[in-house]
């Protein structure tokens, strides 16, 4: 392999969206892990946590900060971080309501397919709601062109991408030590594991649960942000990325966060070389191809289910 | 008896399904102290019943109090900060997180300045717990999952615990090893109500004991009395009326 700019700017490219699919895989990996079903409004979540901080940036602009600066080199401001926190609250909110309304009646049922199907639904309708609200038109959370630095080997990154980067690192270790450092976390591992013994040892389940969903959809926010500032914001964004989520949650295995981001990274890159060297059409069959080779060789995934 | 019980479950019918109680009006009390074993066959409903009081079971008729105060279908994750602690029988510990990440967990209900304390004063009664304090549950042996299982119930220092057979699967030394815990956690004041297929061993440790068939109480009495009577040994204990049990 040469340094050539044009043989290494894959991994670059193949990074950033994988630590992008990561973080969306981590939301997944923890619902699918202790709600025990696929959530495909996982994938809606991520667009309306983009609209959400999109309309909030919006209406900071408009009213209290109007001539905010953005902070150079990146593309955004403090409005941004703002909305993007509101927003994160407001995702999680937003999938806690979900699942009082629909999730928690058809959980008694005790019937994972129902489950699965009702999540289908459920998307559909999230999505045809932000259609309704937003229409289909793509939408950006900024129009400025950020010119791509040189970083060495002929690699180029944005700004943007370099700080969000290192915000889904930060993400990810938060996410650590959650789990393993606090007793809200431990519990989150224990119903994972086996609800009716956390019950046991003196855990509210249905609390853990709210939480869990309170988490996922932050986490699907920051990574709808992310996606929304690198390309573009639709309302069919989230849905079209939940291939890649599921093959990186899958791949690193269901339940492990490590796994996730892992899994995210190998997806990442796998596309971003496909897309390089066999051709843009075939980037969602990489992910396609991933998942069924691990389905097939280690259907535990890389780090074997259930360690954080 | 004289003394008011701690434990008291009175008439009890329950079972996983509506309609289909396994355990048919079994009542049972245990005192400040004891150790108190439910024996029976196979089926006769002592898990569930076991369990129900656990409020693991939906309950359809009877009732079960803790010191006095109603506590008939509480929520299960409530019981242990009321004092009643449950060991079930299998799949007892987390394996995925560490032996004192177990301990941890279940030391929530503990006032905080306790904890830390309570976590010392398992990793000394549990010693080759303390050895492995950082490796995952999942890699204990059986006996050990049993003590880490047991250590995580008397982390909250429970007025009682209730322990879902513990001696099952584990080999005979382990068994005698796991009993003679027991009896050494009765002399701290922990009061204990055990179900368990090893009646030759749990009549040993025990002060009293039931059995049940078919979802209902079929005798009571003292371990001795029940160990030594041949009929009852023959038909439930499976001890073939081996009288030295209770001996």
């Amino acid at each position: 392999m040469t340094f050539d700019g044009l043989q290494l700017q894959f991994l670059a490219d193949g990074l950033f969206s994988g630590a992008l699919i990561g973080l969306g895989a981590v939301g997944l990996t923890l619902t699918y892990s202790i709600l025990r079903f696929a959530n495909f409004t996982h994938g809606d979540f991520i667009s309306w946590g983009a609209y959400l901080t999109l309309s909030i940036v919006g209406a900071l602009v408009a009213t209290i900060a109007p001539d905010a600066m953005r902070f150079k080199p990146l593309s955004f401001g403090w409005p941004l971080i703002a909305a993007a926190l509101a927003a994160m609250a407001l995702t999680g909110l937003l999938a806690l309501a979900l699942d009082a309304v629909l999730f928690k009646r058809l959980r008694r049922s005790g019937n994972g397919i129902v489950m699965v199907i009702a999540s289908f639904g459920a998307s559909l309708a999230l999505r045809a709601l932000l259609e309704f609200l937003f229409t289909s038109e793509p939408a950006y959370f900024s129009r400025a062109i950020q010119i791509a630095m040189p970083i060495g080997f002929g690699i180029r990154v944005t700004p943007d991408q370099v700080a969000l980067f290192a915000l889904a690192a930060i993400v990810v270790v938060l996410m650590h030590l959650l789990l393993t450092r606090s007793h809200v976390g431990r519990s989150m591992r224990a119903v994972s594991e086996n609800a009716a013994l956390a019950r046991v040892v003196g855990i509210d389940v249905a609390a853990v649960i709210r939480f869990t969903w309170l988490v996922g959809g932050a986490l699907a926010c920051v990574s709808g942000i992310m996606l929304g500032l690198t390309v573009q914001i639709r309302p069919q964004m989230g849905f079209d990325l939940l291939l890649p989520l599921f093959a990186a949650a899958i791949l690193g295995g269901v339940g492990s966060v490590w796994g996730a981001i892992v899994g995210g990274l190998v997806v990442g890159v796998a596309e971003a070389a496909a897309v390089q060297w066999i051709g843009a059409e075939y980037r969602s069959a990489v992910a396609f191809l991933l998942l069924i080779v691990v389905l097939l060789v280690k259907p535990n995934g890389l780090f074997g289910g259930r360690s954080p | 008896m004289s003394a008011t019980p701690i434990l008291a479950a009175t008439d009890v019918e329950a079972g996983y399904e509506p309609g289909l109680p396994i355990v048919k009006g079994a009542s049972l009390s245990v005192l400040p102290g004891e150790i108190v074993v439910v024996l029976g066959p196979n089926g006769a409903g002592k898990s569930t019943l076991i369990k129900a009081i656990a409020g693991l079971v939906p309950i359809s008729r009877g009732a079960v109090t803790l010191d006095g105060a109603d506590i008939t279908s509480h929520p299960a994750h409530l019981m242990v900060g009321r004092g009643l602690a449950f060991v079930p029988q299998t799949e007892n510990v987390f394996t995925t997180l560490t032996v004192e990440e177990n301990l941890r967990l279940a030391g929530h209900v503990v006032a905080r300045d306790r904890r830390e304390d309570r976590i010392a004063a398992m990793f000394a009664l549990f010693p080759d717990l303390d050895r492995q304090r950082r490796m995952p549950a999942g890699r204990l042996s059986g006996g050990q999952r049993q003590m880490l299982a047991v250590a995580r119930a008397l982390m909250v220092e429970p007025a009682v615990v209730m322990l879902d057979e513990p001696s099952a699967g584990l080999s005979p030394k382990l068994v005698a090893q796991v009993f003679a815990k027991l009896a050494e956690i009765r002399a701290t004041g922990v009061t204990i109500l055990l179900v368990e297929q090893n009646a030759r061993a749990a009549l040993a440790i025990a002060d009293r004991a039931y059995i049940l068939a078919d979802g209902r109480n079929r005798h009571e009495g003292s371990a001795a009395t029940l160990a030594g009577d041949p009929v009852i040994a023959a038909h439930y204990l499976g001890l073939g009326g081996d009288r030295s049990v209770a001996s």
